[in-house]
């Protein structure tokens, strides 16, 4: 098993000028490689916990911290963000709001600018990290001119051109088409799969999630409530209805199954599992 | 002239007709929508459906004359909205913008629900019981004094939809309504869905929430670069997997699970967990009897 | 959905003379026209120095959009001219002109009112020309090269590039108010409609600074950039010859009182009747288009 690359040791953070817990008592571990989703609704902390990781959460969002929080060897309250920068990427719900600048190879650049990369090292680092994303020979093309599926990989070519170990992605995809969703889990699946990136995800899509994720975490009012294998969590159906939280379809189909008596065994959470098991079910 | 049209509005007219209707945006020559029929009857409930960029907004905005067709006409229960300012369309028709934030400017929740009501023109006391409704149905009890811009995300999301159902219009639009909404808000939507069937309002609903429309819409238009290129109801649409396909578009899992499932053994295409569990359930059965 | 830039002040694209100068020789040309035309009160040389921007416009290929850009010269010049004709800002006494029913006209402030437009003018169009000709990009570079902080040179850069997504905002927003049955009457209707694009700002700005922030933005090190601006022996020379030029006729004009024509130029009263009568009537006609396209349903 692999190392772990983020720990939180009994978190618990308010932001400046409030007195509710964004966080409470949060103790956590993730191994490098893995491909965790922060499930919750919203309000629940799972913001508050992807900041922590890179710090912006006390160095920029200020508010108080108890506890502490590791990644990969450094306690975050000790290290600015832009130096934890280099290992920990981050992209957020709305992409447009993350460009800044007048092309695609400007924005992946300015992370590298920042960190004093020399410019002729600079030109082979754009364009990796725009292929990486599949957004070869869009250099010179405007971030604001491109779909918003586009320009969430463009955001994510920007962190990954910084060479993270961690990728956190909170609700990358809540503003985008099918297709756009699609090239996004794809890409990250292939960074967590062929690079061994370890990835975040915060999302309300059970079903997605399910698929990629190695590790569900479950948060409700600031406390990590669950944290498993998508097929332990999500088969505690009832528990996660009573946090207003679903499950995938799947699952509910074999839950509905077993209340007809027509159900036995583990639930299924993925559209393959329990495609199989019904076939074999009407077969039999 | 008017208020001819004004009058032309009549109980037996559909609530939308398009007739070829084409649109152009005006700064370039980027063809939005191309030769688009459509008709949609009083009390229907429809979603539409496609990538970014196929139309559908281009679309909706012709249903309050937000935009005006280049060519083509666009009558909305019987009157024509070219003749119409988008304010006068606000009678028949209410846009729910996907976004609240660009919806919402009063300085409390009661404020933003009264607007469009006071807008319109609706008595004081009418207005008092539509927000007393409104209030109730989507739980704004608690947030009603505060600043919209003050409660979380996916309330202000509600009241952006109830700043719109208390104008009660005839037709409502709804651009993206589940977007950033967690599970339990996207409940409320749902409920509003089968409260606004009840009443006989008309509901369009541009989604790519598939579950949402398989739980709420009887009919679902597909559109792709600039047409519509299917029109028929969700089960369907869902069961078109050429289609699906073609559109990038996903159906709802159980969905899935039912295509490759019962299905093929003559079953129904479900749409919903239960519907799905009572099909294989049903299929069980008899067999079970058989074998005792 | 891609965004069309309306408003005249980002790059024009082209591969004339004027766009491959460097940024460095074109902002010292427009801090040279500015330092100059209000150093001198010659209106040969302001409007000369107008004239010489107007060739480097039609030179780059860019004068419609340029002619764009300066129509903001149109509401500030006439209501300019207007106001120096109504009341000179030179000492009493002044000489009547003509009387227009209850107002005087009068003809001593005129010289100066067309030497303080000949300044915006020539220095509007010197900045346009740079700014329609320097990709933003390098200017942000030789910004950075002289040392202007990095945080204020990146916020002037963004700000330019933020507007054509804010005007785009702004009318989502109005639509939205609009299909809300919103009364387009007064000011007080429509100005609420603004809270939605300053929330809507915060937000952007807020979420942005943590994305860059994420991006090492804060770093205090060494920073290198993506562009290089290449300096060529023709830029020198440029810049050079703009300095020797500008800075001659500024100490000349400061020098020499007889630079200022004021004495040598006068004005009929007829012109002057012509010209208030011109200034104001468009002045207005600028006013009353502006207010009912403002409030036009």
């Amino acid at each position: 098993m692999s190392k772990p690359i983020i720990q939180f040791d009994d978190v618990s953070f308010s932001y400046a000028g409030t007195d509710s817990f964004a966080l409470q008592s949060v103790s956590l571990e993730i191994r490098e490689g893995e491909y965790v989703a922060i499930l919750g609704l919203n309000g629940a902390g799972k913001t508050t916990l992807g900041l922590c990781v890179n710090g912006i959460v006390p160095t920029m969002l200020g508010g108080n911290l108890t506890g502490k929080v590791t990644v990969g060897g450094l306690d975050v309250s000790e290290y600015p963000v832009r130096e934890l920068a280099k290992l920990v990427g981050i992209v957020f719900d709305n992409p447009e709001f993350q460009m800044s600048q007048m092309s695609a190879a400007e924005e992946v650049a300015l992370g590298l600018e920042h960190a004093g990369v020399p410019h002729e090292a600079m030109h082979e680092i754009v364009s990796d990290s725009l292929a990486m994303v599949g957004l070869a020979g869009f250099e010179t093309r405007s971030p604001l001119g491109l779909s918003g599926g586009q320009q969430q990989r463009l955001a994510i070519a920007a962190v990954l051109a910084m060479k993270p170990r961690i990728l956190i992605m909170d609700e990358p995809t809540s503003n985008l088409d099918p297709i756009g969703k699609q090239e996004v889990f794809d890409m990250a699946a292939k960074l967590n799969g062929e690079q061994g990136m370890t990835v975040i995800v915060i999302e309300h899509e059970v079903e997605v999630m399910a698929r990629y994720a190695d590790r569900v975490i479950v948060m409700d009012g600031g406390r990590v409530v669950m944290n498993g294998t998508p097929q332990e969590i999500f088969s505690r159906v009832d528990e996660l209805a009573a946090l207003k939280l679903r499950v995938p379809e799947a699952v509910a189909l074999a839950k509905q199954l077993e209340a007809r008596g027509a159900w036995k065994g583990d639930f299924p959470v993925r559209t393959e599992t329990a495609v199989d098991r019904v076939n074999a079910m009407l077969k039999a | 002239m008017a208020d001819e049209h004004f009058n032309a509005a009549d109980a037996d007219a559909p609530a939308i007709l398009v007739e070829q209707a084409h649109y152009t945006y005006a700064n370039g020559n980027v063809v939005a929508l191309s030769g688009v029929d459509l008709r949609v009857e009083k009390g229907e409930i429809i979603g539409i459906i496609g990538q970014n960029g196929s139309g559908k907004t281009t679309l909706t905005k012709l249903f309050n004359g937000l935009l005006k067709p280049s060519s083509g006409t666009v009558v909305i229960n019987g009157v024509n909205t070219a003749t119409q300012s988008v304010q006068q369309m606000a009678q028949h028709i209410g846009y729910v913008f996907q976004n609240p934030n660009h919806q919402l400017f009063a300085r409390t929740v009661d404020d933003e629900l009264r607007f469009g009501p006071r807008n319109i023109g609706m008595s004081e006391d009418e207005i008092d019981q539509r927000v007393a409704e409104a209030v109730e149905f989507f739980g704004l009890h608690s947030v009603i004094d505060e600043h919209p811009y003050r409660v979380s995300f996916p309330i202000r999301k509600l009241v952006g939809i109830a700043s719109i159902v208390t104008m009660r219009p005839s037709i409502i639009i709804f651009d993206e309504p589940s977007t950033g909404q967690d599970h339990d808000t996207t409940k409320v939507i749902n409920n509003l869905m089968s409260g606004l069937r009840e009443q006989g309002t008309t509901v369009v609903c541009v989604s790519h929430d598939m579950p949402l429309l398989a739980d709420v819409v009887e009919r679902v238009i597909v559109m792709k670069d600039t047409k519509i290129i299917a029109d028929a109801s969700p089960r369907d649409v869902f069961a078109d997997a050429a289609l699906m396909q073609r559109t990038n578009l996903m159906a709802p899992q159980v969905t899935e699970i039912a295509l490759q499932t019962t299905v093929p053994i003559g079953g129904t295409i479900a749409l919903t967990p239960a519907e799905l569990a009572d099909d294989i359930a049903n299929r069980l059965k008899p067999r079970a009897k058989t074998g005792s | 959905m891609s965004i069309s830039n309306p408003l005249p002040l980002a790059l024009v694209p082209g591969d004339s003379f004027i766009h491959n100068v460097s940024p460095g020789p074109k902002m010292i040309l427009v801090v040279g026209y500015v330092i100059l035309a209000f150093s001198t009160q010659n209106i040969i040389i302001l409007y000369s120095m107008a004239a010489i921007a107007f060739i480097f416009a039609i030179w780059a290929g860019i004068l419609k959009t340029f002619l764009k850009g300066l129509l903001i010269l149109l509401p500030i010049g006439s209501s300019l001219l207007a106001l120096q004709i109504l009341a000179p800002a030179v000492e009493k006494p002044w000489t009547a002109a003509a009387e227009l029913g209850p107002v005087t006209l009068y003809i001593d402030g005129l010289y100066y009112g067309f030497v303080l437009l000949g300044r915006i003018f020539a220095s509007l169009a010197i900045a346009l020309v740079m700014l329609m000709t320097t990709h933003p990009s390098d200017m942000f570079t030789t910004f950075t090269k002289l040392r202007v902080p990095y945080t204020l040179n990146f916020m002037q850069a963004m700000t330019l590039q933020l507007i054509p997504v804010f005007q785009r905002e702004v009318g989502i927003i109005l639509s939205a108010q609009k299909s809300r049955g919103m009364k387009g009457s007064g000011f007080s209707a429509v100005l609420p409609s603004f809270i939605p694009v300053f929330v809507g700002a915060i937000e952007r700005v807020q979420q942005l600074s943590i994305s860059l922030e994420s991006r090492g933005f804060g770093s205090t090190g060494h920073k290198t950039s993506y562009r290089k601006v290449k300096g060529k022996w023709s830029d020198t020379a440029i810049a050079v010859c703009s300095i020797v030029i500008m800075a001659t006729l500024a100490v000349m004009s400061i020098t020499r009182g007889s630079w200022n024509l004021s004495d040598q130029i006068t004005f009929s009263a007829n012109f002057v009747l012509g010209l208030f009568l011109l200034v104001a009537g468009t002045f207005l006609t600028i006013v009353t288009v502006t207010i009912a396209f403002m409030f036009r349903k």
